[in-house]
């Protein structure tokens, strides 16, 4: 099986009351291995149910959701999940906290330390591995999250809206460091956004979903090489593509 | 030394200063009380601290000295509140994580909750004996606070953390121990300490029946009896000096374990 992520007509509603909400409908599309994919829509639109499902976190209603094959499961698969909220353990050190992942997965202790100090180096966090999560800064955190989802050499990297909470120039930092680690470990990384701009600097797939209930509405191959410049002209072409998509879906709402 | 810590000293003696001001105006209230009522029953502060140093030294009228009274109440009190601690906490968890059963028993824990160990003394009387009845007497105080504060810890958990664990692959047993626990834990020492102060508080309950002579609650009893209210009063200063060291061993226990939540707070 040589897709990574594999969605056939998935669907998902909730039962509010006594009517139901659909968050997604017949969605279908797939993720190469090793591809960088991201998934743009307008917020509300179902996008962090979407990652939910394809970490095995909840069912879809109906459809069919493969990950290299199987359903997802995270008792037997390994998902390196990175949050939009910061969810750091706060009564754990940086290096606890790149370890979670190790121990959960059964590393041995001396294993686990060895390798969350290999993955804090790679996220250029030396040094801070004694830092409590409240004395370091929104990047760092990130920096540490993103560590902590790496440690367990996961099959799969989930990226729910990572850097919406940073400022411009930490987000853009974060988005090169980001294709470096990428390009490195050779990983196939779901990252959702609404962000339209961040989906083009760093994705070879973009999807653009429909409002709620999110199907989806375009997908478009960003056909640039990496680094990408942010303000060559085919690089705003594409943004614009993506934009004018975008907005017919945002002036529904 | 810089200004900082220059006005950070000055402040910590103005408080020390006040402290001590209220601490004297206290005792000149209470020898001015004393002098006005002239009543055998109203002892003043000199007639206090000698009835301290007797006790201390000498003993009371059975021959036990205030340390031995204070060593037997500890002693109840502790193994109540170990009781209850090892009660309160797991079934706080357990309630916390499941909150269909939170609701079911609810009817029945609200107004057991209400009932003042005192109330429970005669049941008690039938029922159980020594140390069986001080331990059930201050379990009564010790258990309610540690069980609500600990599912209100659990109640606090972030589900973020918990959503985090589980991409993780963490089982049930993974996430009480490594996210729901640590993350109460806070709350928990809270109502340990809460509950620690109240299981003390009901020392004097737990001792006003059984045969034993001991302990700060019988020696408070046994000179009410005597109407030698001096003593009286030495017993119930040395409860309230023994509950505020307890208090704050426990606040010290928590500000280093929480260095990771108070250093938010500061």
């Amino acid at each position: 099986m040589d897709k990574a992520i594999l969605l056939e007509s998935v669907s998902k509603k909730y039962d509010v009351g006594s009517s139901s909400l659909k968050v997604i409908e017949d969605l279908t599309f797939d993720v190469n291995k090793n591809e960088f994919v991201c998934v743009v829509g307008p917020s509300g639109c179902g996008k962090t149910t979407l990652l939910r499902i394809v970490a095995g976190l909840e069912p879809p209603s109906s459809g069919r959701v493969l990950v290299f094959g199987r359903p997802p499961d995270p008792k037997i698969q390994r998902f390196g999940v990175i949050f939009q909220e910061d969810s750091l353990l706060p009564w754990r050190t940086v290096l606890g906290n790149v370890e979670f992942g190790l121990e959960i997965q059964n590393y041995q202790e001396a294993e686990r330390e060895r390798v969350a100090k290999t993955f804090l180096e790679l996220v250029g966090l030396q040094g801070f591995e004694n830092y409590y999560p409240h004395q370091i800064s929104g990047g760092m955190k990130k920096r540490v999250a993103i560590a902590r989802a790496l440690a367990i050499d996961p099959d799969l990297i989930l990226m729910d809206e990572p850097f919406a909470d940073l400022d411009a120039q930490t987000r853009s930092l974060m988005q090169r460091e980001l294709l470096k680690i990428w390009s490195k470990l050779n990983k196939t990384v779901l990252f959702i956004t609404h962000n339209v701009e961040e989906a083009v600097f760093l994705a070879q797939r973009v999807v653009v979903l429909t409002k709620r209930p999110s199907r989806v509405k375009q997908i478009i191959d960003i056909d640039l090489p990496y680094p990408r410049a942010r303000l060559s002209p085919p690089f705003i072409s594409y943004r614009e593509r993506i934009l004018t998509a975008f907005h017919e879906e945002l002036e529904g709402i | 030394m810089n200004v900082v810590s220059m006005r950070k000293l000055y402040s910590r003696l103005q408080s020390l200063l006040f402290a001590s001001a209220s601490v004297i105006v206290f005792f000149i209230l209470w020898e001015l009380a004393a002098s006005y009522l002239q009543s055998p029953y109203f002892p003043d502060p000199y007639s206090v601290l000698k009835a301290f140093i007797t006790i201390i030294t000498v003993g009371d009228i059975d021959g036990y000295t205030l340390a031995w009274h204070t060593l037997m109440s500890l002693e109840r009190v502790l193994l109540g509140f170990a009781v209850g601690s090892a009660t309160g906490v797991p079934i706080g968890l357990l309630l916390g994580i499941k909150p269909t059963l939170k609701n079911a028993v609810t009817p029945i824990i609200e107004p057991i909750r209400f009932i003042p160990p005192i109330a429970w003394i005669p049941l008690s009387i039938v029922l159980l004996i020594g140390m069986y009845r001080y331990v059930f007497l201050i379990w009564v105080g010790v258990f309610f606070p540690v069980l609500l504060d600990t599912i209100a810890g659990v109640k606090r958990t972030s589900i973020t953390l918990i959503q985090m664990a589980r991409t993780f692959g963490a089982d049930n047993k993974n996430i009480i121990t490594k996210i729901i626990f640590p993350s109460s834990l806070p709350e928990i020492m809270n109502g340990l300490r809460v509950g620690l102060g109240v299981g003390w508080m009901c020392i004097v309950a737990a001792e006003m029946i059984g045969g034993e002579p001991v302990g700060l609650g019988r020696l408070i009893l046994k000179y009410a009896n005597l109407l030698q209210i001096d003593t009286v009063i030495v017993g119930m200063i040395t409860i309230g000096l023994v509950g505020l060291a307890m208090n704050y061993f426990i606040l010290f226990l928590e500000k280093r374990m929480f260095r990771w939540r108070v250093e938010i707070r500061a």
